[in-house]
């Protein structure tokens, strides 16, 4: 029984297209509803892995492995297992949260596919792969597993954009296969190279080989070598995260995918930039780590900042929010650069609460195009008397976005620069001056938006409060930004365990 | 009741999410909801305040976020000063929760502005229970968001929206360095606990120089909120905001948690000599600042504003010179004092439908009750004897001489007499000037208003003899009791300064008696409005024009320079990953050029690099890898 909770857990989605495919209905509303409902059954196995482990069940009992396929040379028994790649699943408390949140954050991202409206079987068959991917990279027990999954990603996001996205859809399509083409061909190195030394991909046998300082002298692998994989790592990430000055792919693609694909990157995509580096690059090299962490934590504070003074001069709504979400991954370098466990709690809760926001506001963005058709922020005005509902949500995502106490930003915020205060105190306090130009072009967007006369693009637009369907997504989320900024340790605790092996590893 | 303290915020908290989505089915039974709620709450405070005279301080914590073996805690905390804060914030808006039933009478958005009085009035209550410096920066940034919803309350107005945009930036400014300061204060000493804190200030864990750079930048927290020089420009905007909602979050409450984040954090101040000197010049500075402004205003809301703003200073001074009982008791007083001028006001405003003075006049007759309330208000904040202000200022003005400078002192008494000059020059102005057409049609507000504003008018009045030398120090006595950190700094009496204070006060009346009552032309020439200092005066020195000019300009070319930066570098290197390439892609489309004499030379070729390389490396790419 155990068994099956991971396999099903990942490619449950995939039972949607086979649906789809079998089901020769045309009714458009029927389809959507199938893309929605596909997403649920991973929902609620996560949902039951959360509490498996906050009540503290072993979680090695749901890992999987079967034999995959092998290469190389079979008739030589002893190297057999060299060259033989395992189908592996396994999950521990960190991989646990970050299934959750995809799968929230799929499933809200699946009610705005209502809002699409051509090639739709495509369109969802293609946005149920994208959730396939991004649940197995999670899941995943072998770098070869993981590197499957994450390509698996690229290649549905790259057609979700490239032909459901707006204007510019094309070419953002394009800039995102091109930036993480790069990162996949450097990780891709780095699977390869470990493959070749250590004959295996498995991530925990790895991961005890390679960062077991005591046996340096015997590693298969030179220092030098170490300092290689790891740099190609972190690059690979930080193009993923982004971090600066590979950021500008992002932009691109958060101002010109659809709804629920801006939804996914935004919330989850990104997100694997931090997860990457955590379990590959601080895990698997955490002696070398220890000296990239002071540049890591220079290049998240130049990326909280410039991404908060760009934003701050953008007219339009969707580049001021695509920025200001560049701005918030320099949390995850700063929390990783600090090298503590509060430093790593920072990475998580920035990582579930960024996730968390940046969907929400994505999503109102999509319903702001959808309504007035613009984003451009001299266009718009007044719009709380027509639509206070709508208005009030926004006004709340704007509050989480600038780190309002009380909601989960601000924990992500604050734990980042506490960690970050024990070794680079100086670095930290001039990022606080992100927060207040966060709360200068934020608040003063959605206040354009919201307050003031009424204003909209031409007088034939007509604007709609939300509706039912709509709130369900909002409130939901509302409900978990709220939550995880009154009681962090909810997740905090769970991850405590994966942490402090994180940490003993560096310190010792 | 103090171990159930915690219950006291969740009152008006309930009333705010009942009223967010059940606002539209309440209508105005939104208005009941919130004043019951508020009232509990209020009821609540007073058995907590009862019960800590006889008892000890009472705190709880427990874990908020575990870090590894160590932890950030929450909890709740009812010491002295928080059950008398708690009293005051609680009074004040419940009083306020019942005026706006009658101000706000027909406002479109009637019930929300109840959510939000009680959401802000939720956050407040809660910052004065908190055990430690974080949990108190969450709801200092959560009163925050309460001033800004409601000063934003009229929301289609192009004023309020900026009005409220500033006052939420300001203050963020202030706190971003409160924030700094808390982050360096922990990495010194691994705590965010009051107790632990003001433990290690005593044993000295933090040099004299960590000391003075943190204390800095905690009041610059307190600065933002308590709206002292050079952070002060939005209050006066925040007046965008309804009346009652100035009356409770600008002058009674929210402005004063910076008085009070120096005064719960006064151990620490007092370990630096340096920093009170720094917060006692700020406070003077600010005191005769704002002062000297409000002598020239012709809005009401606006003088009152910087009337809040001057004796904010006041309160800063006092504690700067170690005055903490005189600090603490001013706050008290102004909080009724303040709290019905505001009222008063917008009583008046209510009437008169509009806040320049000017447009008002006459209006002694007309409002029977607003009117002597007013004087009441007046009075006390003029400090004339035997009402509220009169003592508090007294403890005041003696704390500045026998630990201040000099000079301060001489300030305490200018910004005295400027006090007792603008609020005279508003009083007969409004109340005694020409009649105008807007105050022909005024008449006295509903019962809703005059109750509120009557039993402010009683504390106004009697809250002074809480702590005077006539009578007993009951406040400083007991708010001193057990306080191991505070060292009794309790002033003897001393009956000249008393009476210096008196004679600025009345001189002050005097003269704005002469000038806007009996027309003294002799007089009159120092308030012509062609005046370079009056000009000065009226534009507040240009302070919102100075920022206009130096700040958002610089921070804009900075960010235009970013973007510059983005254009020339980020840019180019994606231009030359697109090169790279597209460079490998003409290469490679020229070997395909489909003879077979190409392909074979490529494969040859490649073949022999191949053996070249094993040959050479002994058959093993090591040197790769």
């Amino acid at each position: 029984m155990d068994t099956i909770i991971l396999n099903t857990l990942i490619f449950s989605p995939l039972l949607g297209i086979v649906l789809l495919f079998l089901w020769k209905t045309k009714n458009e509303i029927s389809i959507k509803w199938v893309g929605v409902l596909s997403t649920v059954p991973s929902l609620v196995l996560s949902i039951y892995l959360f509490f498996a482990t906050k009540f503290g069940e072993d979680l090695s009992r749901f890992s999987i492995s079967y034999r995959w396929f092998r290469f190389g040379r079979n008739d030589i028994e002893e190297l057999e297992k060299f060259f033989a790649v395992n189908f592996q699943l396994n999950v521990d408390s960190l991989a646990v949260v970050m299934l959750l949140l995809t799968t929230i954050i799929s499933t809200m991202a699946a009610f705005s596919i209502f809002k699409i409206n051509k090639n739709l079987k495509g369109f969802v068959s293609l946005f149920l792969v994208l959730e396939t991917g991004m649940l197995g990279v999670f899941a995943a027990g072998n770098m070869i597993l993981f590197f499957l999954f994450f390509e698996m990603t690229l290649i549905s996001t790259f057609f979700l954009t490239g032909k459901w996205g707006y204007e510019q859809r094309e070419k953002a399509a394009y800039r995102f296969l091109i930036y993480n083409g790069v990162g996949s061909a450097l990780l891709l190195f780095v699977i390869m190279t470990l493959q070749a030394r250590f004959g295996t991909t498995d991530i925990s046998v790895l991961t005890n080989n390679l960062s077991n300082i005591g046996l340096e002298l015997i590693s298969p692998i030179s220092s030098e070598l170490r300092y290689v994989l790891l740099g190609a790592i972190i690059l690979a990430f930080g193009i993923k995260l982004p971090s600066f000055p590979f950021h500008s792919w992002v932009l691109k693609m958060h101002t010109q995918a659809p709804t629920p694909v801006v939804m996914l990157h935004a919330g989850i995509l990104l997100k694997i930039g931090a997860y990457g580096l955590i379990r590959f690059g601080l895990g698997m090299f955490p002696n070398e780590f220890k000296d990239f962490a002071p540049i890591l934590a220079f290049i998240g504070v130049l990326n909280l900042l410039f991404g908060a003074f760009v934003a701050f001069i953008q007219t339009d709504f969707r580049f001021m929010i695509a920025y200001s979400s560049v701005s918030h991954m320099g949390f995850v370098l700063m929390g990783l650069g600090a090298l503590n466990e509060l430093g790593l709690e920072a990475v998580i809760f920035t990582v579930i609460s960024h996730g968390l926001i940046s969907a929400f506001m994505f999503y109102l963005i999509g319903i702001l195009l959808d309504r007035t058709k613009t984003t451009e922020l001299v266009e718009i005005g007044g719009l709380s008397q027509k639509a206070p509902v709508f208005s009030g949500f926004l006004l709340f995502g704007t509050m989480a976005l600038l780190g309002l106490p009380g909601l989960s930003g601000f924990v992500s915020e604050f734990t980042s620069f506490l960690a970050l205060f024990e070794s680079q105190r100086l670095l930290a306090a001039i990022g606080t001056i992100a927060g207040i130009l966060t709360a200068v072009f934020a608040l003063s967007a959605t206040l354009k938006i919201t307050y003031g006369p009424i204003r909209v693009p031409d007088s034939n637009v007509v604007i709609e409060d939300l509706n039912w369907l709509e709130k369900i997504p909002l409130t939901v989320l509302t409900g978990l930004i709220v939550i995880m900024g009154l009681l962090p340790n909810l997740v905090g605790s769970e991850v405590q365990v994966v942490i402090h092996t994180l940490i003993n590893r560096i310190w010792g | 009741m103090m171990e159930f303290s915690w219950i006291i915020p969740l009152f008006p908290l309930l009333s705010f999410v009942l009223i967010l989505f059940f606002g539209k089915k309440l209508k105005h039974f939104s208005a009941y909801l919130g004043i019951g709620f508020v009232g509990i709450s209020f009821v609540l405070s007073i058995f907590t305040l009862i019960e800590r005279f006889s008892n000890p301080t009472y705190k709880k914590e427990f874990i908020w976020i575990k870090i590894g073996e160590s932890h950030l805690s929450a909890g709740y905390e009812v010491n002295q000063l928080n059950a008398l804060m708690l009293f005051i914030v609680s009074l004040v808006s419940f009083l306020v929760h019942i005026y706006s039933n009658g101000y706000m009478k027909g406002d479109k958005r009637f019930p929300i502005f109840y959510g939000y009085l009680g959401l802000f009035t939720a956050a407040m209550l809660a910052l004065v229970i908190s055990p430690n410096l974080l949990q108190m920066y969450v709801f200092w940034e959560l009163v925050g968001l309460g001033s800004f919803l409601l000063i934003g309350f009229y929301n289609t107005k192009e004023s309020a929206k900026e009005a409220a945009k500033k006052a939420f930036i300001m203050t963020r400014i202030g706190d971003t360095g409160f924030l700094v300061g808390i982050l360096l204060l922990y990495s010194k000493v691994g705590t965010f606990n009051f107790n632990e804190i003001f433990y290690a200030v005593q044993a000295g864990v933090l040099s004299p120089r960590a000391l003075t750079v943190v204390g800095l930048l905690i009041f610059i927290g307190a600065m933002g909120k308590s709206g002292q020089f050079p952070l002060h420009t939005w209050l006066p905007d925040a007046m965008e905001g309804p009346t009652p909602v100035s009356a409770l979050i600008h002058a009674a409450t929210m402005v004063a948690a910076g008085v009070y984040l120096v005064a719960t954090m006064f151990p620490l101040f007092v370990a630096s000599k340096t920093i009170l000197l720094i917060v006692s010049i700020i406070g003077g500075l600010t005191a005769i600042f704002a002062a000297s402004i409000g002598l020239v205003q012709k809005d009401l809301k606006k003088i009152l504003a910087y009337s809040t703003i001057s004796q904010l200073g006041y309160m800063m001074l006092a504690l700067g010179s170690a005055g903490y009982v005189a600090g603490v008791f001013h706050l008290t007083t102004h909080a009724f004092f303040k709290a019905l001028l505001f009222l008063a006001a917008g009583s008046v405003i209510h009437a008169v439908h509009t806040q320049n003075i000017d447009e008002m006049g006459g209006l002694w007759r007309k409002m029977k009750f607003t009117a002597p309330l007013f004087l009441i208000g007046t009075l006390a904040l003029t400090g004339i004897p035997l009402l509220s202000g009169f003592f508090s200022k007294d403890e005041i003005l003696i704390s500045v001489w026998n630990h201040g400078n000099p000079f301060l002192f001489i300030i305490a008494i200018v910004t005295a007499f400027m006090t007792s000059f603008y609020m005279f020059r508003v009083f007969f102005i409004v109340f005694f000037g020409d009649t105008s057409e807007n105050s022909k049609r005024a008449h006295e507000s509903s019962l809703w208003m005059i109750i509120p504003m009557f039993i402010l008018g009683i504390l106004a009045v009697v809250s002074g003899y809480i702590n005077t030398s006539w009578f007993g120090t009951y406040l400083g006595n007991w708010i001193l009791d057990g306080n191991e950190y505070i060292k009794g700094t309790h002033e003897s009496a001393s009956t000249w300064i008393m009476s210096l204070g008196v004679i600025v006060s009345g001189l002050g009346i005097y003269l704005a008696w002469e000038i806007y009552v009996r027309k003294n032309q002799k007089l009159l020439r120092f308030v012509n409005p062609e005046g370079t200092t009056y000009r000065i005066l009226s534009n507040r020195y240009y302070m919102d024009e100075i920022y206009g000019v130096t700040v958002v300009p610089m921070t804009r070319f900075f960010s235009i320079f970013l973007s510059f930066i983005e254009i020339v570098f980020v840019k180019g290197i994606m231009k030359l990953v697109v090169y790279i390439f597209s460079l490998f892609s003409t290469i490679f489309i020229k070997i395909q050029n489909g003879q077979a004499q190409t392909y074979g030379a490529i494969a040859f070729l490649g073949l022999a690099i191949v053996i070249f390389l094993l040959v050479l490396t002994g058959g093993y790419f090591k040197w790769i890898l």
